[in-house]
């Protein structure tokens, strides 16, 4: 089976700075591989396994689509290749232009029979470019996917729903989004991340893979919330007095 | 405030009905509803397009048709309920008329034309606001963001021809227990890993049945401890709460956990470790064993 699972570098969130203006700087912010596109790789990993094939990485950003970090935590996970697609643009691209550059990746890798996405990227969480790809390439998609079995050409696929666990049998080529418990992605050895600078990569630019940036949004503001005034009043120790007055708030709120 | 035309709601719970419905009726001027359930569930909307209760098949099959629906009608706006199937159809959707969907607004307003949304991002560091692009908006809707005022019956019920899709259902398990609506509850008591162990969630059970609220958790205790299912966890990636009071109990006060509970109109935090951040982002806090202090706190809401 030749899989991509496809990731992407997020900024880490808690060194995110906020300026004076509620403005973000990320200066001081390292990057790291969206959480859930782990779970992603792990799961091709786990299939490749399984069934035989290979599993490669794709992701569409601006410069740190090459930088070597990042290329390696992502390669260390088990993948034999990345493909990058590098433009400026992707700084702000959004989930319909980044599944338009994303698929005209796997278009012109060719003969991929599945692509793993995660649940949601780890900055802003839409959990939009796994089904927009899908729908963009025209193949089978699902979401939620918590559990994958496969077949002939096929995969038997759980899908974790609000009010249940649907079964479903997809066709391949076909996008499957999984779920964050659907394993534990592995820990790469120090053998794995010496390895990962090794592995292939390849780094196209839009020209190269015949894809625009068009959003489908227009962002307006990106600020800091005005937090929100709380009265920090703190009792120290359980003692009968200080859960009365604890209560005596409690129940005051509640009458209101 | 101005008005869109018309407005497509596409939901399968009740509440998601209710509230999207009403929401609808705040930004547009005709209401037609797609849905899943009871048949009896349909409100507010002119026509109502009947899915089915889709116990013995998958929603997903319904979305070539729907996404025709859609490109027909050509409504202003679609609202659509942010579940996970709802997440594929406003994709699909979206994909299909080349805009992006606005997902998880905390927020939806109306400025002559555009359609603007706000919502977190970068795990609650900020609110981002964005518009839509193109003819028809496309907005996928958490529980709490609207309000469910007074329902009227739906207009004229239609059975939804659900259509073909290259998938194909095989069956479906329903889940056991009963359902939480965090979004909507007005206290909510908060686990965190101060618990320590499983068995002590009952503590925070008794306080949740005394003061009639619900029980929320922390991303790990879903995720890493298992102690409570996903759907219970507030947070960036979970439920964002915003009840009249959010009782924190055994949680530390991680960001991402305070982004989805800080619209709650007060906060009360019990931890036994003085210097968790918890307590620089509540209005009042004792400092102790959350076994202690919980029972006692129980005791004195029962009377």
């Amino acid at each position: 089976m030749k899989i991509v699972a496809c990731y992407k570098c997020v900024p880490e969130e808690e060194e995110i700075k906020v300026k004076s203006d509620r403005t973000l700087d990320f200066l001081k912010a390292q990057w790291k591989i969206g959480l859930y596109d782990l779970n992603a790789v792990e799961a091709g990993m786990k299939l490749m396994e399984e069934v035989g094939g290979e599993v490669a990485v794709m992701t569409a950003a601006d410069d740190i689509v090459e930088n070597s970090k990042m290329r390696k935590a992502i390669l260390s996970r088990g993948p034999a290749q990345m493909y990058g697609i590098k433009d400026d643009a992707m700084k702000t691209a959004d989930s319909y232009a980044t599944a338009q550059v994303l698929k005209a990746g796997i278009e012109k890798i060719g003969g991929i029979d599945l692509v793993l996405c995660g649940e949601g990227s780890g900055d802003i969480y839409a959990q939009q470019v796994g089904p927009v790809l899908g729908a963009l390439l025209g193949w089978p998609t699902v979401n939620a996917v918590s559990k994958i079995t496969p077949a002939d050409r096929k995969l038997l696929v759980e899908r974790s729903i609000e009010d249940g666990t649907e079964v479903l049998e997809v066709d391949l080529p076909a996008v499957v989004c999984v779920t964050s418990d659907i394993n534990i992605p592995r820990i790469p050895t120090m053998k794995e991340i010496l390895g990962a600078g090794k592995k292939p990569s390849t780094i196209w630019n839009l020209a190269d893979v015949g894809a625009k940036i068009v959003n489908g949004s227009d962002t307006i503001s990106i600020l800091a919330p005005e937090q929100t005034d709380r009265l920090r009043i703190i009792f120290e120790g359980g003692s009968e007095e200080n859960i009365e007055a604890l209560y005596s708030h409690l129940r005051k709120m509640r009458r209101q | 405030m101005n008005k869109v035309q018309n407005v497509l709601v596409v939901a399968e719970s009740i509440s998601g009905i209710a509230e999207l419905t009403a929401g609808a009726a705040a930004l547009g001027e005709n209401i037609e509803l797609i849905y899943a359930g009871n048949r009896s569930d349909a409100v507010n909307a002119e026509t109502a397009y009947y899915l089915g209760d889709m116990r013995n098949d998958t929603i997903l099959n319904a979305i070539t048709s729907i996404v025709s629906l859609v490109q027909r009608n050509k409504p202003s706006l679609v609202l659509v309920e942010s579940t996970r199937n709802g997440r594929i159809i406003s994709a699909t959707i979206a994909a299909a008329i080349g805009t992006s969907v606005l997902t998880d607004p905390s927020e939806i307003k109306l400025e002559e034309e555009a359609v603007i949304s706000i919502r977190m991002v970068y795990g609650g560091a900020a609110f981002k606001a964005e518009k839509g692009v193109g003819e028809v908006k496309v907005v996928c809707v958490g529980g709490g963001v609207f309000e469910a005022g007074q329902t009227r019956a739906a207009g004229t019920i239609v059975d939804f021809d659900m259509g073909a899709s290259d998938i194909r259902f095989v069956e479906k398990r329903a889940k056991e227990g009963k359902k939480v609506n965090l979004a909507a509850a007005k206290c909510v008591v908060g686990v965190g890993r101060g618990f320590g162990s499983e068995a002590n969630l009952a503590l925070a059970r008794d306080l949740a049945d005394a003061i009639g609220g619900e029980v929320g958790c922390s991303r790990p205790v879903a995720e890493e401890e298992k102690w409570m299912p996903k759907e219970s966890y507030c947070g960036v990636s979970g439920v964002m709460i915003k009840p009249d009071v959010y009782i924190a109990c055994g949680i530390s006060g991680q960001v991402q956990h305070m982004s989805g509970v800080n619209q709650s109109k007060m906060i009360l935090a019990i931890n036994k470790d003085k210097s968790a951040p918890i307590f620089e982002k509540c209005d009042y806090g004792i400092v102790d064993d959350l076994k202690i202090v919980l029972p006692i706190l129980t005791q004195k809401i029962k009377g």
